[in-house]
């Protein structure tokens, strides 16, 4: 190893200390004293730190990082759509291929699962996949807001506020009662009034995954102590593993029920 | 009505409000471009494989065509050379029995010649004979100092009376 290295190691791990020493000096100090209780309880129901969406209501911060997250998904779309699509070659490049492998995922997802009328389903997935997982990631930035009561707080996963969690587990259900309906007509709706449990498991199955890695992080961040290296592990690891992990569950789970309700019924012969 | 959980049916709906733009955005801007690039792709590698395989029928087709032709070929090659032969054989009968009969012509010339020469050559030897014989007789009277004529008819008659005793 040659002497720059060295140095360079040497400089982190002096930073490294004095982040430590400035964290357990300041961490004493400042701000309104909440409880863990109190912590854990606002971070499920948002009950008290709530944020104003421009002066007209106040909101739970999900909502504020469901409108971040949209907005920087939509740009980075257009900018790829303008800049990048136009120069795609017959041999991909690498960006080229990953945008392929993820549509391709999605789109292969659902014509595997639900080989009939597959073309709705596939665009609904991709935008439910992309969401979910860019939402989950989306927490690990950490950008702070200022709540009503004046508190900084950060921005959470927008599908750990169980709004967001029931809008896209009910809109899933009403996919997959769509495809139903497409595929057996009014003999549909029976079929999928059958999985009505689907709307309550699939909203509540998301908001309890993603709750609880915000739960986790709450928890590790209350205390000063175990806010230095544990973090890389339950945050960054946890919410990675939730972002790939709630991604499939939802939309594999979509594209099966679909695929099962949009199943055209075979006449019984006499 | 206060439902627990603080679910709140307006901040769902404007939940639904956001994922319905972020989804037919993404719809729009990403999914169906990519997709469409991805047809275009495979139809493009699609017509590539469909001309290649026609290509490739057709190559076999010329291929059974130029093979059919080149029996037809070896056959028609066949039977020049089969005609080719003949005539060269027929060519070459002729040609040793003109050899052959100019063979004999010139033998036979050469047989009048050489009959002719043995001809010339006896009377020339018998007439050398002669004349030696004649000279020898010569040499022999004149040296018996006889009459040469009585001594040749002495000879005469004693041949013509031992020709008579046998």
């Amino acid at each position: 190893m040659g002497k720059k290295r060295w140095c360079y190691l040497l400089l982190w791990i002096c930073l490294i200390g004095v982040l430590l020493a400035a964290g357990i000096l300041v961490g004493a100090q400042g701000g309104s004293e909440e409880t863990i209780q109190e912590a854990m309880r606002d971070a499920v129901l948002h009950e008290s730190n709530q944020v104003s969406l421009f002066g007209v209501r106040l909101v739970n911060p999900g909502l504020i990082s469901a409108f971040i997250v949209t907005g920087v998904l939509l740009i980075a779309a257009a900018c790829i759509r303008i800049f990048v699509i136009p120069r795609f070659a017959y041999v991909p490049g690498k960006f080229q291929l990953v945008l392929e492998t993820v549509v391709s995922l999605f789109d292969g997802l659902a014509k595997s699962n639900s080989p009939w009328r597959n073309n709705f389903l596939g665009a609904y997935i991709f935008g439910a996949g992309a969401y979910i997982f860019c939402g989950t990631l989306f927490e690990l930035f950490g950008f702070q807001i200022i709540s009503d009561k004046g508190n900084s707080v950060a921005l959470p996963a927008p599908l750990s506020d169980i709004n967001a969690a029931i809008m896209l587990g009910v809109l899933s259900y009403f996919v997959i009662v769509s495809g139903a309906i497409a595929g057996n007509g009014l003999r549909g709706i029976g079929k999928a009034l059958k999985e009505i449990s689907l709307l309550i498991s699939m909203s509540f199955r998301m908001f309890g995954a993603l709750l609880s890695g915000l739960l986790v992080t709450e928890l590790v961040y209350y205390y000063v102590a175990l806010s230095f290296v544990l973090p890389v592990l339950v945050a960054v690891l946890f919410t990675l593993l939730h972002a790939v992990i709630q991604t499939y569950v939802l939309t594999m789970l979509t594209a099966l029920f679909y695929g099962e309700m949009s199943e055209p019924s075979h006449k019984k012969k006499k | 009505m206060n439902i627990p959980l603080n679910i709140d049916w307006q901040q769902i709906l404007l939940h639904l409000f956001n994922f319905a733009i972020l989804a037919g955005g993404l719809y729009i801007l990403l999914y169906r471009p990519v997709k469409n690039f991805m047809k275009k792709r495979e139809d493009y590698y699609n017509d590539m494989m469909q001309e290649a395989e026609n290509a490739k029928e057709e190559a076999g087709r010329l291929k059974e065509e130029y093979q059919e032709k080149l029996t037809q070929m070896d056959v028609e090659f066949e039977k020049k050379r089969t005609e080719a032969q003949k005539d060269l054989d027929r060519m070459r009968q002729e040609q040793l029995e003109e050899i052959k009969k100019e063979a004999e012509e010139l033998m036979e010339k050469a047989k009048a010649a050489s009959e002719q020469e043995h001809k010339k050559m006896l009377s020339k030897a018998s007439k050398e004979l002669t004349e030696m014989v004649v000279s020898a007789a010569e040499k022999i009277t004149l040296k018996s100092q006889g009459d040469p004529y009585e001594q040749f008819l002495d000879i005469a008659e004693r041949e013509r009376l031992d020709g008579k005793e046998k």
